[in-house]
């Protein structure tokens, strides 16, 4: 490894920050952003709700340069960030939004019109709800409904029925994303920029931990070969909780998310190739026309506080048997791409995940892409999420139905893959055998139905009962019937 | 005085926006303050063998553990019945029951210590339903019964009874802000209390009972809660207590705030209620008799339950006038934490039983159920004296029925959902119009009373002080008007003062919606002393040029920051002066202020009486849609109408409208708590707790408020509003029956409970089809 570097650097507001964590008592690299800025004196704005990701309170916006080096502004989850995931960025604060001209303060629109339109009653969500427009403001110029409630998924309030809020939403976004950020844009821009061509890697020492981060692949190659035990994270949505809810405080962490050879997308005559480390929100933007089932399953996952951090490597790595993604790759029958220091090897996804949050993964190695096939034109497939809450919640069922029917419709291949119903993401495959060759009818359907019933056996929890499980898992396959019919 | 002074924003607002608004969490700590953690039980019934704290009093930081033998004072903080325990002693009846309290310089520090303090336990059977606490005779107290007329001999009598069993379900709080207090220890015994709480009184009388020391020793402040929704009105005197506990006994300011997962599993929720009951009818479907049997959960110990069962059998007739009715209520004690007060306070459990058995009337007659609810609706002139003998006075029913039937195209919708319904075989739609009366004051009469102090200072610019906590409702900013409007000044120069014990003692809790009500009229009360007071030298002063004739007290106008008589309009003096002449003139600039509310009076033994002040009406039609193969469900549209009098802030009181609603809409959809056989509970962090997000309020969402119906005898001639638009939600609950009755063609009961989480809407579906095959 070339030369390493032992501190973090951000801008903070408009504030350059320098942290190296060696000699400090109160922070670790891993205390998140949202206990760091509570720990500051003026930065109590923003509120820890749930410290897991589910509430938005806790709501900044991160401006980042992307790959034509613009700048970019995401909202994310405070409490779920580790500091150096913000290492060459700027964090954008409520603090921060108004604009002092002389002793006058102006509000920001997106704050004038919550004011206006009697967005806040208790205001505990107002910060993180106000964080959230502001990234809706800088990216979007009238955005639809829909997109603004997107944005608003990821905060929580429990005071106003959020219909103001939508309202101010509305009444903002007319324009076009100017503000007093739009005049130091250049300025953040190029600051920024100075740090990304320093491109070595960080190691920050602590006394109980040594966080590692990596600035290219070679690097977090060699790194994990060094260092077999320490833990990947890309975007910790998935790890941080560990810290966040269970107060474990890991040793040693290989931080992917800066490692640009991971968030690539590169479309082949043949598939789509997916860095591991891609922010999901990006991969949704990609795939939109090109994998429909992928979107719709995206458009439900999580928030877009976390689709702007959370990977499909991760959803991969953690292979939790409600693991979003997964259902659809086995479906696509995609193939991880893993590399070590030493080695490189592709692994059906089917193989790779072997368990109860189990893959196959070695020690030395890091998956570092997802290899998925186009669909040949006379293939249907199609993805479904049951959850309690429509969005923003754990799937209690999903599936992935892959099928091709022959010219007299007969099912020539059907391949069904369901989340939620057993230890691991598991394929249906007695109802795949009793389909395959028949006709593709109602009646059929209906007595494969039968055979799906007692296919698994479902746990029942805090989501829903075993019962729940199999009626809709059955379901499910009348309902892809009734769309494809 | 100017016209827009009943549409100003809330009065943190601007504070809200830009992150300014200080909770007790975002206070400056002071730098010597500790970190406090409770240490709860895991079981849910155990007796506590032995404990021992040595190795966790060793690790570095930690500067105090205490158990209930280091409480100074009484080891109780149940705020009605003294049945709780601060700290357990030899039992623990709950699983996240306090039993120790750590001081340490960190949380993780806490955290630590946590992790090696000994106990031994000893497991012991819970009761963790209604079912079995019946079964076992937990009784909590007596029952609350009402009767008129003989019931039983009405049913009888009756063409058609049904009868059924209704499980309504518990509902989590979910405030933002966790439960919170810091508590700074002062001169000898004197503490002063940051409490995120909606009752400062009884949080200052609790704090100085476990403290062994007088209330005028303590002091509790509260200048915003983040949410309460009823949480905090006795539960944040808990942390409170913990924390002055632990300040008292450390010399050094501590701070409790719950981590998310504690204060879901520590705290009280709305109660389960499990009712059957009996309805009787008559081919038109009116209600001949009711009867109904409200089983409440209380939890482990008493908190609120018995004034909240109260409140659910004074709602038990809903918006109908029963001939023949007989209510009881009974509170069980069961291993579940302390259920305690939640918007609405037993009046939704009590109002969504007989909803549903109009519901099924309906259905069993094959009549729409919005018929059946207007033909038994109270009447004006007679049929319009409840269960418990108050008359329903001012009854809006019928005004908001006739326009909200008109304004929600309500027959012409019916018609295109049952066309719909016939096309579609895997999606159903339903509708309901349901709605709401309820009524205003504390059922406990001595409640009701306020206290204010209202001070002007020699600027000319006013401190209000009054009994009542701001939650986020918009209290302070309706009393800030009021103050402006009673001034006549602008409502700038006015400033609501947190809410402060040492301030105005004795307030009642921040609940039963009366906050504006009462709270209001405690400050035009002072407000009305200290103008006595500036009138009289307003006319000495005008009087002094010797008119003809001279100004009398009952001409003086405050008005648009000035004073004046309005037969002669040129003697005038701007507020500002006036207010310096008084001090001048050695004239009090300060007064308190007294209010309670009139003619409130209820017995308990013969369940009549005047319970409440007056009566909030509105209504509801809603649309929905369900998935019949997964039972998801979407709100397509909701109508509300509602009735705040003569709202002082109309935005403030659309924003309780629809807030309230969609609280009610968690409740009655995906807020599912699910407790296991060992009384742990799986529900206990957002992850599997699902209140609503923007997605999940209705597509189109029309809420309006009554125009032209100024209430009586109240403040400006307000209503209150924070409860009742969350029983309104009942319109989507009862849609999707509606939607799922749709699969059978409306001939077959559903299967039913609150909340319709989709696992309930999916097995009703699919015990329809299958008794249809
Ligand atoms: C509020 C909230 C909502 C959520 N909603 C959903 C949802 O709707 N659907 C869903 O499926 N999940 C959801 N999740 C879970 C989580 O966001 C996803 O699993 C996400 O894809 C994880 O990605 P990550 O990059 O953040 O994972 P990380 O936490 O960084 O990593 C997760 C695991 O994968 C491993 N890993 C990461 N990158 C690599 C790599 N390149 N090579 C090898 N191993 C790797 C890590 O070691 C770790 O074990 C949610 C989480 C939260 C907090
Ligand atoms: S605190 Fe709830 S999402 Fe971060
Ligand atoms: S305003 Fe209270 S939670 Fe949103």
């Amino acid at each position: 490894m070339k030369a390493t570097s032992h501190h973090i650097r951000f801008i903070l507001d408009n504030q350059w920050v320098e942290l190296d964590f060696q000699q400090s008592e109160n922070i670790r690299p891993s205390t998140t952003l949202l206990n760091y800025l509570r720990c500051l004196p003026s930065h109590k704005g923003v509120k820890e709700g749930c410290a897991e990701g589910d509430c938005g309170a806790c709501t900044v916006v991160v401006a980042e340069l992307n790959t034509n080096n613009e700048l970019e502004y995401k909202a994310l989850d405070s409490c779920l960030v580790f500091l150096p995931m913000i290492h060459g960025k700027q964090i954008i604060t409520i603090e921060n939004l108004e604009q002092h001209i002389g002793k006058e303060i102006q509000l920001h629109p997106v704050q004038q019109l919550m004011v206006e339109n009697n967005g806040s009653q208790c205001g505990y969500c107002t910060p993180g709800i106000v964080m959230s427009l502001f990234a809706l403001y800088k990216n979007h110029h009238k955005p639809e409904k829909e997109v603004i409630e997107d944005a608003l998924t990821g905060n929580l309030c429990r005071c106003t029925g959020y219909k103001p809020i939508i309202e101010a939403a509305k009444h903002a976004c007319i324009h076009q994303g100017k503000d007093h950020f739009s005049e130091k844009q250049q300025e953040i821009k190029q600051q920024l920029l100075n740090i990304k061509k320093d491109n070595t890697s960080i190691l920050l020492y602590h006394s109980e931990q040594l966080y590692m981060l990596p600035q290219n692949l070679n690097d977090a190659l060699k790194l994990k070969k060094q260092y077999p035990n320490a833990v990947l994270i890309a975007g910790a949505t998935d790890t941080a909780l560990r810290q966040t809810k269970k107060g474990e405080i890991i040793p040693q962490i290989i931080d992917l998310s800066q490692v640009e050879e991971l968030k690539n997308i590169e479309i082949t005559d043949k598939s789509v190739i997916i860095g591991s480390s891609l922010p999901l929100e990006k991969l949704k933007s990609g795939i939109e026309k090109s994998f429909p089932a992928l979107f719709n399953i995206l458009k439900v996952f999580g928030s877009l506080q976390i689709r702007n951090i959370a990977t499909m490597g991760g959803n991969i790595g953690s292979a939790s048997p409600i693991g979003d993604t997964l259902p659809f790759l086995f479906a696509c029958k995609a193939v991880i791409k893993l590399q070590s220091f030493d080695t490189k090897r592709k692994i059906p996804i089917e193989d790779f995940i072997i368990g109860y949050r189990k893959t196959a993964i070695k020690t030395d190695e890091l998956i570092v892409a997802i290899e998925i096939p186009f669909i040949p034109e006379n293939v249907i497939l199609k993805s479904y999420k049951v959850s309690n809450r429509k969005d923003l919640d754990i799937s209690t069922v999903s599936v992935c139905f892959r099928l091709q029917l022959s010219n007299d419709k007969k099912v020539k291949e059907i391949i069904i893959v369901y989340g939620g119903m057993a230890v691991q993401t598991l394929r249906a495959k007695k109802t795949e055998a009793f389909l395959n060759g028949k006709t593709w009818n109602k009646q059929i359907v209906e007595t494969a139905m039968e055979i799906l019933y007692n296919e698994f056996t479902p746990i029942s929890d805090a989501r829903s009962d075993k019962e729940y499980r199999k009626l809709a898992c059955r379901n499910l396959l009348m309902k892809f019937w009734d769309e494809t019919k | 005085m100017n016209a827009n002074e009943n549409q100003i924003y809330h009065d943190s607002a601007i504070k809200h926006v830009s992150g300014k608004s200080v909770y007790i969490n975002d206070m400056n700590a002071p730098s010597d303050m500790l970190h406090g953690k409770v240490v709860y039980s895991p079981y849910a019934h155990a007796k506590i063998l032995s404990f021992n704290l040595e190795k966790a009093l060793q690790v570095k930081g930690v500067h105090g553990i205490l158990s209930y033998k280091d409480i100074p004072g009484a080891n109780q903080m149940g705020p009605v019945f003294h049945d709780e325990p601060c700290l357990a002693e030899n039992i623990v009846n709950f699983i996240g029951q306090a039993v120790f309290l750590i001081a340490a310089e960190s949380k993780e520090i806490a955290a630590k210590a946590e992790k090696l303090i000994e106990i031994e336990y000893e497991p012991l059977i819970p009761i963790t339903t209604i079912e079995e606490a019946i079964a076992n005779n937990q009784l909590l107290s007596v029952p609350r019964i009402i009767n008129r007329g003989n019931a039983n001999d009405a049913m009888q009598k009756a063409k058609h009874v049904l009868k059924g069993i209704l499980k309504t379900g518990a509902q989590e709080h979910w405030y933002l802000e966790t439960q919170t207090s810091l508590c700074i220890p002062d001169e000898m015994n004197e503490m002063m209390v940051y409490s995120s709480t909606q009752n400062p009184n009884e949080t200052q009388a609790i704090v100085a009972e476990v403290l062994g020391i007088p209330r005028n020793e303590v002091i509790v402040e509260i200048r915003r809660m983040g949410g309460a929704f009823g949480g905090k009105e006795t539960q944040g005197n808990h942390t409170a207590a913990w924390a002055a506990l632990l300040a008292n006994y450390t010399k050094r300011p501590v701070k409790i705030h719950l981590f998310r997962d504690d204060d879901q599993v520590m705290t009280g929720k709305r109660h389960r209620f499990i009712s059957d009951y009996e309805i009787g009818f008559d081919d038109e479907g009116m209600i001949t008799a009711y009867k109904v049997n409200l089983n409440a959960d209380a939890g482990a110990t008493a908190d609120l339950s018995m004034a909240i069962l109260e409140r659910a059998v004074l709602h038990a007739d809903g918006s109908y006038f029963i001939p023949d009715i007989s209510v009881i209520g009974k509170a069980w004690k069961t291993n579940l934490p302390s259920n305690t007060a939640f918007r609405g306070f037993g009046g939704p459990q009590g109002i969504a039983v007989i909803e549903n058995a109009i519901d099924r009337m309906a259905r069993f007659l094959k009549k729409d159920a919005t018929e059946i609810r207007f033909r038994n609706f109270y009447g004006i002139t007679d049929r319009n004296t409840t269960h418990y003998e108050e008359e329903v006075e001012n009854n809006r029913l019928f005004t908001i029925f006739e326009q909200i039937i008109q304004s929600s195209d309500y027959h012409k919708r019916k018609k295109e959902i049952a066309e719909f319904n016939s096309k579609n075989e895997f999606y159903k739609k339903g509708m309901a119009l349901t709605p709401v009366k309820f009524g205003i004051s504390f059922t406990t009469a001595f409640l009701n009373q306020a206290g204010a102090l209202v001070n002007i200072y020699q600027d000319g610019t006013v401190l209000v002080n009054h009994g009542g906590t701001e939650m986020g409702q918009g209290l302070h900013t309706k009393m800030q008007q009021i103050a402006a409007l009673e001034l006549g000044i602008s409502h700038e120069y006015i400033k609501v003062n947190a809410t402060n014990t040492s301030k105005v003692p004795n307030a009642s809790a921040t609940a039963a919606s009366s906050g504006s009500d009462m709270n209001g009229m405690a400050v035009k009360n002072a407000i009305d002393i200290i103008k006595l007071r500036l009138i009289e030298i307003a006319i000495d002063e005008f009087n002094k040029k010797k008119h003809p004739n001279p100004s009398n007290a009952e001409d003086i106008v405050f008005h648009n920051n000035f004073i004046f008589d309005k037969l002669h309009p040129d003697r005038i003096l701007p507020f500002k002066e006036l207010v310096m002449m008084a001090y001048l003139q050695q004239k009090s600039l300060s007064s308190t202020g007294y209010y309670k509310t009139p003619n409130i009076h209820y017995n308990r033994d013969t369940g009549k009486g005047h319970p409440f002040h007056y009566y909030g009406f509105g209504m509801a039609v809603s649309e929905i849609q369900v998935d019949v193969l997964t039972g998801n469900h979407k709100i397509l549209r909701t109508d509300i109408l509602h009735d705040t009098g003569k709202s002082i802030n109309e935005a403030i009181d659309i924003g309780q409208v629809e807030g309230g609603f969609i609280q009610g809409v968690g409740w009655c959809t995906t807020e599912d708590i699910k407790w296991d056989t060992n009384g742990k509970l799986l529900n206990h962090s957002p992850d599997t707790y699902k209140i609503p997000t923007v997605q999940d309020i209705p597509a189109d969402f029309r809420t309006t408020l009554l125009k032209d119906a100024p209430n009586y005898n109240t403040i400006r001639q307000s209503k209150a509003v924070g409860e009742p638009p969350l029983m309104l939600a009942f319109s989507v609950w009862l849609a999707i029956k509606d939607a799922i009755s749709a699969v059978g063609n409306h001939e077959i009961e559903p299967d039913f409970s609150l909340p319709a989480t989709n696992e309930v809407i999916l097995k009703s579906i699919e015990k329809i089809k299958l008794s249809g095959k």
